[in-house]
């Protein structure tokens, strides 16, 4: 019996190998889109499918992914939408359409290393847990010349990312840590990200595509972050998910830090409220997987979200609220963290205007 | 050596509980020479059902310890390793590993200690604690690991050198499946007689993945499903939240006929053997060890592909193995075996038994276990720093001939 050859197994995974798509979504990209798109030829582990998703451009975009098509080594997918809908329904219809067992986001100005593919592919071979992967990412300026300087350091998320190999849901629901470029995403994350909900789309307080998958994906699953970077990221004017760099980021710091502790009452209660509701969304989406904990931590975090919304309460309500959420854990252990405390704190006790009465309502007419 | 000439090795675990890390305990404990080792045997919170099924050649000390720091437990383990002339100390566990190391860093003990490591978190958890590289460092000398990846984040992120870390992955001990008496599982759980009948021996915690089961089953087509009967055996108690989680979500997908909760069962070899197939839908594993049981009672499987035992037995078709947390992968396999002829499943479980006693015999593993123990006390004798075992495992994952003992 044991040099006897095993008989054929009567059943096989589906999910047995790995495929790839890479979901590129474009608008008026043709100024680099050329560079992209040669720099996924040169994968060492090419892409089984790439999917176009064009956002009804007025451009060559469309024209140079059909070139494009003619001579790529792997099966292209164009879809040219025939209105605009904007970055992240764009994803959301890109995404429907990959086949592929895990999904690499793509964005129509970066210029992808030849190992991007094949690093982050042995991620997800490696460990089925993985739901994501995402990589750090050189950046570079219109005409491609080094920045010398690295995105996560950029977004001043090193350190944090450094530190936690795996990512836990918590710490997406407290702060950005991605940019879709970077990241490539098992199937069934996806599944479970799609659809998008509409408290995405928040006018105050929108949060990305990029944002909610991580979310998602670290809910359902194990999210790994590579410090080694796997692309080059322009940095341009014109981009959608932009970069701050030096004095722009102190400034846009400033100005929300004024805002924060200068702003009138409630000021940051349009985030809060989106916040809490775009995590409930998440905890739900967690729960019908059976990923019980971690949609119980993201509902408490959402709830700390809701104690942080100005509701007009008196100063012991609101001073209480504060120390609901810093005994709750909403501040995180870091000096953004700590400004939020202090922020908060400061509304809380600030004087408030005198408000008038309510005036009198008008008795309604029944007819 | 003891007086017989005997080395005497005690193994420490927290308790007796039902669970795999335990199990491998028991089963080496059982398993070692007798002609050249005595087993001795600790539980430093509790027993538990596994007490049964400890030889009773194995000398049994229950500590009764409350917290993680109880000192006067600490002097007390200390003592008897001393009273006793134990020569290696084999810990199973984080507890026990802190606890064995404070002992040895206090100078308590101070013979070798074989670390055993089971973690089962390491899907979301690869931190290694301060508390945790000072117990490697000091108070460690031999490091196990089930797993590959277990092996690689010892080197790597535990700082442990190389030359100290074994890859053992884990065997079954084929006596407590022989001869076992199938129970009648029909009649006990009143399933009706065409009833295909799974086992699933998982303890309600959230790396076992019991909703990934319950929403294949709810994927597959009714007349599928109408034949399957699932009994779950498993702790109830360790994460209630989960617990909880998985009871409504069986209400939910109207699965409550066809999913029975039987808790934790003493008779696994005869549990099993009263079944038709079985199943296990886990997210991460380092055996897992239940595989192993599945197929020592000859039962054709729905595993998901998680741990290297699942792996290294994918292609040898003894049962279907899915993708982890992909409900449609399983549902695809349950279907797939649940219309197979029952002959068919039969032949698939003789060939799992067969693989089992060729590959995965607890002897065979536990003479492994056995070489790092005389790798160690050569090395304590001749004052050496310990040299590397023929098991020594690198840092990186192992491939699939490596995996064939």
């Amino acid at each position: 019996m044991p040099d006897e050859p095993h008989p054929t197994s009567p059943w096989r995974s589906s999910r047995a190998g790995l495929t790839i798509s890479v979901a590129l979504c474009t608008w008026n990209g043709s100024r680099w889109l050329g560079e992209m798109l040669r720099s996924l030829e040169h994968q060492e582990r090419l892409p089984d499918e790439l999917v176009v998703q064009d956002d009804a451009s007025t451009d060559d975009t469309a024209r140079l992914v059909e070139e494009f098509s003619q001579r790529a080594p792997f099966p292209v997918k164009l879809e040219v939408n025939p209105v605009r809908i904007g970055s992240t329904r764009n994803f959301a219809a890109a995404l429907e359409r990959c086949t592929g067992h895990v999904i690499a986001l793509a964005d129509q100005d970066d210029i992808w290393y030849p190992a991007k593919l094949a690093r982050l592919a042995e991620e997800f071979s490696a460990d089925p847990t993985v739901t994501m992967a995402f990589s750090n990412a050189d950046l570079v300026d219109e005409q491609s010349r080094p920045l010398h300087r690295r995105l996560w350091q950029t977004r001043r998320v090193d350190r944090i990312l450094r530190n936690h190999a795996v990512v836990p849901a918590e710490l997406f629901a407290r702060r950005p840590l991605t940019t879709g470029c970077t990241m490539a995403v098992r199937r069934r994350a996806i599944d479970a990200a799609l659809p998008f909900p509409s408290a995405l789309a928040d006018d105050e307080s929108p949060m990305r595509h990029d944002r909610w998958i991580s979310l998602v994906a670290a809910a359902v699953g194990t999210v790994r972050a590579l410090p080694e970077p796997l692309l080059a990221f322009r940095v341009h004017p014109s981009q959608e998910t932009g970069v701050l760099i030096g004095t722009q980021l102190t400034r846009a710091l400033a100005r929300a830090a004024l805002r924060a502790v200068a702003g009138p009452p409630g000021a940051n209660s349009g985030t809060h409220r989106a916040r809490a509701a775009q995590l409930v969304e998440a905890s739900r989406r967690a729960d019908d997987l059976g990923d019980f904990k971690e949609a119980a931590i993201l509902r408490q975090i959402s709830a700390l979200h809701s104690e942080r919304i100005d509701n007009g309460s008196n100063l012991r309500d609101r001073v209480g609220a504060v120390v609901t959420c810093a005994r709750g854990g909403a501040y995180d252990l870091s000096a953004r963290g700590a400004g939020s405390l202090v922020a908060d704190a400061f509304r809380a006790i600030r004087p408030r205007p005198a408000v008038d009465p309510e005036p009198p309502r008008t008795p309604m007419r029944v007819r | 050596m003891g007086g017989d000439g005997r080395v005497r090795v005690l193994s420490v675990i927290d308790a007796l509980a039902a669970g795999g890390a335990e199990q491998v305990a028991v089963d080496v404990a059982n398993t070692l020479d007798r002609e050249r080792f005595a087993p001795y045997f600790c539980a430093t919170r509790e027993g538990g059902p596994l007490v049964e099924r400890l030889h009773s050649d194995v000398h049994l000390d229950i500590l009764g310890r409350r917290a993680t720091w109880d000192v006067a437990k600490l002097i007390e383990f200390g003592r008897k390793v001393r009273q006793d002339g134990i020569q290696i100390i084999h810990s199973h566990g984080r507890g026990t590993l802190k606890f064995v190391a404070a002992a040895k860093l206090l100078g308590l003990v101070d013979v070798p200690h074989v670390y055993h490591d089971h973690f089962g978190w390491l899907h979301t958890d690869r931190q290694a604690s301060t508390a945790l590289r000072l117990a490697f460092r000091s108070g460690v000398d031999a490091y196990m690991g089930v797993d590959s990846r277990l092996c690689a984040w010892a080197s790597s992120t535990a700082q442990i050198p190389s030359d100290r870390v074994h890859l053992v992955h884990s065997g079954v001990d084929l006596d407590r499946f022989e001869g076992s008496t199938p129970r009648d599982l029909r009649q006990e759980y009143d399933l009706p007689a065409d009833a295909v009948v799974f086992v699933m021996v998982a303890n309600f915690r959230s790396p076992k993945d019991h909703p990934t089961l319950f929403r294949a089953m709810h994927l597959l087509p009714d007349d599928v499903r109408s034949r399957m009967y699932v009994l779950i055996c498993g702790a109830t108690d360790a994460d209630p939240e989960y617990f909880a989680g998985c009871t409504a979500m069986i209400e939910r997908l109207d699965l409550a006929s066809h999913v029975r909760i039987i808790g934790p069962q003493s008779d696994i070899p005869g549990l099993l053997g009263g079944a038709d197939a079985a199943v296990m839908s886990s997210k991460n594993e380092t055996g897992p060890l239940v595989v192993l049981e599945y197929m020592a009672s000859g039962l054709p499987f729905v595993a998901t592909d998680t741990g290297e035992i699942t792996a290294a037995v994918r292609d040898s078709c003894v049962g279907l193995v899915p993708a982890p947390r992909d409900h449609v992968d399983v549902a695809d396999a349950l279907s797939a075996l649940l219309r197979m002829p029952e002959s068919e499943r039969r032949a698939m479980g003789a060939r799992g038994r067969e693989e089992v006693r060729r590959r995965f015999d607890q002897r065979i593993v536990t003479a492994r276990i056995e070489a790092v123990y005389e790798d160690l006390l050569g090395s304590a004798r001749d004052g050496q720093t310990f040299p590397a075992a023929e098991v020594v495992a690198g840092t990186t994952t192992l491939s699939e001939p490596d995996l064939q003992y």
